[in-house]
């Protein structure tokens, strides 16, 4: 038990130092723009799939899973399940729709489809749910200072808040995906460090993890049970889950942002398969991690301290190696730097874009929208900050993240389906079916006894259903309304023409297509999940059954 | 559109040939493919007062413009030849076209420093390759000549075009009876 050492401290200076030196070589001083956009086209297409996922939850991940897994064991990983699936309907339903619409924030689709108010409103939606989630993503690094420093953690988060949006009004550094990469491997290296030291620090080694799992039912990941109050049943996550990360990844302005400005539709739908593939294993390897150091708290008779979310830190910060432990925290922090860049980013570009730039000035300079734009990432920061000091009390920072977006994502989710699917929709059932779906969310959680998980799907249900009834006292869109969502070459002349061109073309052989195959290898990647887990679930308790 | 108004254009050099061509859109589900042009407008990328680093390509009628990246453009000598033309319009005013930059740069931001650079766009012909799908529909995939990526945004432009292409083919037909083969023209 080292504590954080000078050794430490030095290793944390140097590894931000340096990531920010790359940054700032590699990133903002290139004045050639040929350098500036090859540099993004010669990364391999792993890499900026690593990057997106270290944008997305490595440092929060990295603090809130362990104190999932030591609460509840594997059952928790139902809640990712479904992202395979989901990743599915991502690739298949939206991307396609909203790369070929050619917008840069997806609430602009919808006021094509259903009119400005319904974008405004959609658009002040997401401003509030990111905003309010930025401050989780906030506190996440903030507790992790106070645990390296001994400091208050309000007093961390009023530094993080600050280093935070300087960073970002600066320009940030993740312009550099290779910053990215490194910082998902020194965090995969700092789980996979942890259980060998947790491991190895337990007198019978794995077999004491597995017994204490086993006993403890840690490792039934799967739930059978149809309750619907039984938050992590297998029902839950599939029906519920599936709807929370369709919402997530599709309707979050600042996670389907990078997909918009992808060069290409099977660009965007590269870097969505690295999340389905990984985020399985990622969630899975950190839960376990949770279970591991709950049998390290057993055996050692220890305490756990009153927030989870501080349990890995503080055992990497007292376990580690002097120089290792500095180099892990400073991965939490870098990653945490990249999540909360791209974050306030989204939003001060939703603010200036969806708002300002609208209403308020609309035809001002470049530089004028530069100010308006660092503004108001200030004011997200502050925004945020704010929430940050009450982001202790919501328990793991994980499940935080996720229950704040399924308040409004659900609604929002299906407001978009209705645009896409519907085309007798309008704005008049828009707007009602995104507010009574959202009231119907709010109703639920607090009225029913119902995992939270299934607040997405309630919201979808709702906004949809009511949103279609609704749209039928009201006339039907105009066909240029629906241009965005329907597919242009259906219109029986546009067959007319593509037939006669298509006889006329030079004929190529039939391959199976290149999407398909994409989204069948979700599936098989979602159902060797779930079938490890039954064996994994069934094996622990034939172990603890024959003692 | 702008009719028969012919303007002096740079013809970018097609860089996927039909095979490579061919086997992306195979991989698209294409059954059948054919090349094509497309007229757009270039206008050069910068940090003030240098030269041109990239090229935004736009349309009157796109939302988003195609990043062309290079500071020359890859232009060939010889003028279009196999393939159906289709020609974009006017281009965007330059209001239109600051405006539209603008918005790039501020979604991405490590974009902020390049410039749109205060010259007039260069019509140029951009090779494509237009793939068709059957299922219960036939479907249209545009590839770019240059990288072999898919332009979806081009998909307005390029269904106007091949409808126009197609109405001035029946007409000449009905009034030319007997012209044993179909020419393709710009429009």
């Amino acid at each position: 038990m080292e504590g954080f050492t000078l050794f430490d401290t030095v290793v944390l200076i140097g590894y931000i130092s340096l990531i920010a030196w790359i940054g700032s070589r590699f990133g903002k001083d290139q004045h050639n723009p040929e350098d500036y956009f090859l540099g993004g086209r010669k990364i391999p297409g792993w890499a900026i799939g690593l990057s997106v996922m270290a944008t997305q939850a490595s440092a929060i991940t990295f603090i809130g899973a362990p104190g999932w897994g030591f609460e509840g064991g594997l059952e928790r990983l139902v809640t990712f399940i479904n992202v395979p699936l989901a990743m599915i309907v991502l690739i298949l339903v939206l991307v396609p729709i909203f790369h070929r619409a050619g917008i840069y924030s997806i609430y602009e689709l919808l006021e094509r489809r259903f009119g400005p108010a319904t974008r405004t409103f959609t658009a002040l939606l997401f401003l509030i749910a990111r905003g309010l989630a930025t401050g989780v993503v906030l506190y996440a690094p903030a507790l992790v200072l106070a645990v390296v420093t001994g400091w208050s953690v309000n007093l961390t988060i009023i530094i993080m808040a600050v280093l935070a949006i300087s960073y970002t009004v600066m320009g940030g550094i993740s312009a550099v995906i290779w910053t990215d990469v490194v910082q998902m491997f020194v965090l995969w290296l700092g789980a996979l460090l942890s259980i060998f030291f947790l491991v190895t620090s337990l007198p019978g080694g794995w077999g004491d993890v597995f017994d204490f799992g086993a006993a403890s039912g840690m490792f039934n990941a799967i739930d059978l049970s149809f309750d619907p109050s039984v938050t992590y049943s297998l029902w839950a996550g599939l029906f519920g889950g599936f709807f929370l990360h369709v919402a997530y990844f599709g309707t979050d302005q600042s996670q389907i942002q990078r997909v918009l400005s992808s060069p290409s539709v099977l660009d965007a739908q590269r870097s969505l398969l690295i999340g389905g593939y990984l985020l399985i294993p990622q969630m899975l390897l950190f839960l376990f991690i949770g279970v591991i150091l709950a049998a390290y708290y057993q055996q050692h008779g220890l305490t756990p301290p009153d927030d989870l979310n501080e349990l890995l830190p503080r055992y990497v910060v007292n376990a580690f190696p002097s120089g290792m432990a500095g180099l892990v925290i400073a991965g939490v922090f870098a990653a945490a730097m990249s999540s909360l860049d791209s974050a306030l980013n989204s939003l001060s570009a939703v603010t200036v874009r969806d708002f300002y730039s609208r209403y308020i000035k609309p035809n001002a300079s470049d530089a004028h929208y530069l100010k308006a734009s660092r503004l108001a990432t200030i004011f997200w920061g502050l925004y945020a900050t704010l929430f940050a000091f009450f982001a202790g009390n919501l328990g793991p920072v994980i499940e935080a993240v996720n229950q704040i977006g399924s308040w409004f994502y659900g609604a929002l989710l299906g407001t978009f389906l209705l645009a896409i699917f519907s085309h007798r929709a309008n704005a008049r059932g828009a707007m009602a079916g995104l507010i009574v779906g959202m009231c119907a969310v709010w109703a639920v959680s607090a009225l029913l006894d119902i995992s939270w998980l299934y607040n997405n799907t309630v919201g979808v249900a709702v906004s949809m259903s009511v949103g279609y009834l609704v749209s039928l006292t009201a006339p039907a869109p105009s066909q240029e309304q629906l241009s965005d969502v329907m597919m242009t070459e259906a219109a029986p002349d546009m067959q007319a023409v593509l037939a006669a061109r298509a006889d006329n073309a030079q004929v190529i052989g039939k391959e199976a297509r290149l999407t398909r195959r994409r989204c069948i290898g979700l599936f098989v990647w979602f159902c060797l999940m779930l079938g490890t887990l039954a064996l994994l679930q069934g094996w622990a308790n034939e172990w603890w059954a024959n003692g | 559109m702008n009719g028969g108004r012919m303007v002096e254009c740079l013809t970018l050099a097609r860089r996927i040939d039909v095979t490579a061509a061919q086997k992306r859109l195979q991989r698209l589900g294409a059954h059948a493919c054919e090349p094509a042009w497309v007229r757009l407008w270039a206008t050069g990328l910068g940090v003030a007062d240098g030269k041109p680093g990239a090229w935004l390509l736009s349309a009157h009628e796109m939302r988003r413009a195609l990043l062309l990246v290079g500071a020359e453009l890859p232009a060939q000598i010889e003028k279009p030849r196999a393939g159906v033309k289709i020609d974009s319009g006017a281009p965007p005013t330059p209001k239109a076209l600051n405006r539209l930059w603008l918005w790039e740069r501020i979604a991405t931001p490590r974009h902020w420093r390049i410039q749109l650079l205060d010259s007039m766009p260069v019509p140029i012909w951009l090779p494509c390759w237009l793939g068709y799908a059957r299922g219960r529909h036939l479907r249209l995939t545009i590839l770019s000549g240059l990288s072999g990526e898919t332009l979806p945004m081009l998909k307005p432009i390029v269904l106007k075009g091949l409808q126009q292409a197609y109405q001035s083919g029946q007409a000449s037909a009905t009034t030319s009876a007997g012209a044993s083969e179909r020419s393709e023209k710009t429009i």
